[in-house]
């Protein structure tokens, strides 16, 4: 406990005088000088709430004092009262860049009483407030962490649940997992091209991550089409491909479901590229009729990704297209209708395209082996 | 003899004094103190030995004792005398000498008082 007052003053008459003003409220030690003033505070620098000091002493004087409590770095801890019998400006200057809290004029009054006790409680507030900042600090600091992990944990269940769901999709057969892959690779690709050339759709590094990952999704809907229109080798009815073009409908419906379980951003997007993948520039795709820039672009993206990697792969129904072919079929709006900068994009990334369907499309070189 | 008597006698501050000690007994006690206070002679063994910074400290615990007590006319004279050392200088001739009877007088009251409440 912090409440001892130390009195420094070579005249007893002086020390009397200021411990009986004082000695009802607070435990008094004394010095009656400045050497033993130091000794005191070094055995008693927990329990010194104030000192009363002279500055006029023999030898170790008041300003000597002073400056080993500095040294010490006590100034900061125990206030400083200096006992003065004279109003000179130079001596409360010199005193108060000591780092001197206040005076005490002569002759002692009852004043006094309420001048120690204020600065007292001030130092009292004071260090008690830096305490508390201090453990608040701490507090912070360890919730900090606590939401970086949080965070961290987030971030690995938006992608456990993107794993989840395209896993439900390749095992029902629906697309291959090569292709899935592709298609995320692709998205990758022009989304960084886009990013470089077109700053206006704000793809940050962290929305080509969410893009990308989530564009692994985008035929989720099709575990809500029948296996007869699904595996269907032929050609489809009208009615059939109707069918099949609700899996851009579906797929925005089983991620409603799952709502609330993961990121926002993820949700959203995720949600963007399901139901709009199919739509083209020009209005006339499906299953909303979007047009232009009304279009997400995380789904014009992963449309062209999606397009590309289905003319340049054998399919039941259809062989494989040369990636030149397939480059031309999409300038051109043979197959998808895309906006102007998508297409300026594609065309800059056209060898970066062929060098990964190169890499991962590894089963149709061994045919052509 | 009345501490009050003693204080009228010496044209002290009275009033002020018990004011901040708030009890006669108070005023008692520490005016008394100042019969033991040592400053008076070190300031003029100082003086003898012409140490003028040392009687400068001296003189200033003088007048501080003195101002504490409400010895007003016993702090108006050391007062003038620790001016007249600050800075180490040298006082002009017979400032000494009123400090000594001004000195003189207050402890030759304060004894009459000392031995009335003896």
């Amino acid at each position: 406990m912090r409440n001892i007052v130390l009195i420094v003053d070579d005249v007893e008459v002086n020390r009397d005088i200021l411990a009986m003003i004082l000695e009802e409220e607070y435990p008094i030690i004394e010095a009656e000088n400045g050497r033993v003033a130091v000794e005191l505070m070094e055995k008693h620098q927990d329990e010194i709430a104030v000192v009363l000091l002279d500055l006029i002493m023999p030898e170790y004087d008041g300003y000597a004092v002073l400056e080993t409590m500095n040294e010490r770095n006590w100034i900061n801890i125990m206030p400083v009262l200096v006992i003065s019998a004279e109003a000179k400006g130079e001596v409360e200057q010199r005193c108060l860049d000591l780092g001197v809290s206040d005076f005490i004029r002569k002759p002692f009054n009852a004043m006094l009483r309420k001048r120690v006790k204020n600065i007292v409680d001030l130092f009292l507030y004071r260090n008690q407030l830096e305490e508390k900042v201090e453990e608040q600090t701490i507090t912070l600091k360890k919730q900090n962490k606590q939401l970086q992990e949080q965070a961290e944990r987030l971030k690995e269940s938006n992608t456990k649940i993107i794993d989840i769901l395209g896993t439900v999709v390749e095992s029902r057969n629906l697309e291959s997992g090569e292709h899935i892959k592709r298609v995320k690779g692709f998205t990758r690709i022009l989304a960084e091209q886009m990013q470089k050339d077109y700053p206006e759709y704000g793809l940050t590094d962290e929305k080509i991550e969410i893009i990308v990952s989530a564009s692994s999704l985008h035929d989720i809907g099709k575990i809500a089409i029948p296996d007869s229109i699904l595996l269907k080798p032929g050609r489809l009815t009208e009615e059939e491909f109707a069918c099949m073009k609700t899996h851009t409908i579906r797929g925005d419906e089983v991620l409603d479901s799952i709502q609330g379980v993961w990121d926002e951003d993820y949700d959203k997007v995720s949600h963007e590229i399901c139901r709009y993948h199919h739509e083209r520039y020009d209005g006339r795709g499906y299953p909303d009729g979007l047009k232009g820039e009304e279009i997400p672009i995380s789904a014009q993206l992963v449309g062209v990704a999606d397009v590309y990697d289905a003319l340049v792969s054998e399919r039941v129904y259809k062989s494989a297209f040369s990636p030149d072919e397939a480059f031309e079929m999409i300038q051109g709006g043979k197959c998808g209708n895309f906006s102007p900068k998508i297409l300026d994009g594609f065309r800059k990334v056209k060898a970066d395209f062929e060098a990964l369907n190169r890499l991962q499309n590894k089963p149709q070189e061994q045919k052509e082996m | 003899m009345t501490v009050k008597e003693c204080y009228e006698a010496l044209n002290a501050d009275y009033e002020g004094t018990l004011g901040r000690f708030s009890m006669e007994r108070l005023v008692q006690k520490f005016a008394l103190k100042f019969l033991t206070d040592k400053s008076y002679g070190e300031l003029v063994q100082f003086m003898a030995e012409e140490n003028y910074a040392e009687a400068f400290r001296a003189a200033h615990t003088l007048k501080g004792v003195s101002v504490n007590l409400g010895f007003t006319q016993m702090y108006q004279i050391s007062d003038e005398m620790t001016e007249a050392l600050r800075g180490g200088k040298k006082p002009e001739e017979g400032l000494l000498e009123k400090v000594t009877e001004e000195y003189q007088r207050t402890v030759k009251v304060l004894q009459e008082l000392a031995a009335c409440s003896a």
